[in-house]
């Protein structure tokens, strides 16, 4: 078992562990900031192109969002559970959860790319292969480009999360994430869980316009 | 633990209830039904999730900020918006 010391700018690891926490939350308002921009330009032009969206937005995949979102809240739900494993020292139950927690980032990532095969081949990628069905109007293209920004952005963000629990599987495994120190764990959970609710904001705004 | 299961049932709940109502008729009331169901999701989730229950108020202090700026963002943005003349601009 490795021994824990903090930082020499740190009295204790508690106090490390509380700034290493504060320091992800002042992260985390900036990607509120850059996330939230981007939604309000999806209000704006929702707002001045209903009917465009509402049409684009039925060519999307409703059933790849849906299990996606369902795969992100379950991975939050294994990532906090692994946290407070690692609280009370169990380590197996540790390895266990972040283990369900990188699948699940993995199996959303799987369907994304199998959702992204698919708006290829029903030609619906702007720049690339966009084809405008007759009846549509040019902005329903806009949808499609704030689609592959949004998903492409949370995508890049979901990616970084995997590679974060995958290091702390290493970090528990390797025992310097143990009952004394997990702020690191903490530090990934609360990013994992933010990049899941910037998917409960987008799977509304992406696939759920024009079902009625 | 059990509070965390229930948060988690509570969210594919709504989940169902959200793309639910995508299928009924509500007009312009859907999207607005559909994004209070997802900022009810996303304060469970911070809240229960990110563990922000019972912490000192520092946290809530920074977690609070992103919105406070975001709300400033949108207020001012919208009163753009709502106020240009010739948008939207016509295909």
């Amino acid at each position: 078992m490795t021994v824990l010391r903090p930082e020499t700018q740190y009295a204790t690891l508690a106090q490390q562990g509380e700034a290493a926490q504060l320091g992800m939350w002042a992260f985390l308002a900036t990607e509120v900031l850059f996330f939230g921009g981007l939604i309000f330009t999806y209000f704006i032009y929702r707002a001045a192109y209903p009917a465009d969206f509402a049409n684009a937005a039925r060519d999307t995949e409703l059933w790849c969002g849906s299990v996606n979102a369902a795969l992100l809240v379950t991975s939050s739900l294994s990532m906090v559970l692994a946290i407070e494993a690692a609280a009370m020292g169990r380590q197996r139950a540790v390895l266990f959860w972040l283990g369900i927690t990188a699948v699940l980032g993995i199996a959303f990532l799987a369907i994304k790319g199998y959702e992204y095969a698919a708006d290829y081949r029903h030609q619906l990628v702007p720049a690339l292969n966009f084809l405008l069905k007759p009846g549509y109007r040019p902005p329903g293209e806009l949808f499609w480009i704030f689609y592959f920004t949004a998903t492409g952005l949370h995508a890049i963000h979901l990616t970084i999360g995997v590679a974060l629990v995958l290091l702390m599987l290493v970090r528990a495994r390797i025992g310097t994430i143990g009952p004394l120190y997990y702020a690191p764990l903490e530090v990934v959970g609360l990013y994992w869980s933010f990049v899941d609710i910037v998917w409960l904001f987008l799977f509304p705004a992406l696939y759920l316009p024009g079902r009625g | 633990m059990l509070v965390y299961v229930i948060g988690w049932l509570v969210l594919l709940v709504l989940l169902g209830l959200e793309i639910g109502s995508a299928f009924l008729h509500l007009g312009a009331l859907g999207p607005a039904v559909q994004f209070c169901i997802a900022a009810t999701q996303a304060a469970i989730v911070f809240i229960l999730f990110m563990r922000l229950r019972g912490r000192a108020s520092l946290k809530w202090i920074f977690a609070g900020a992103g919105f406070f700026w975001l709300l400033l963002l949108y207020g001012l943005s919208a009163t753009d918006y709502a106020t240009r003349l010739g948008f939207p601009t016509q295909p």
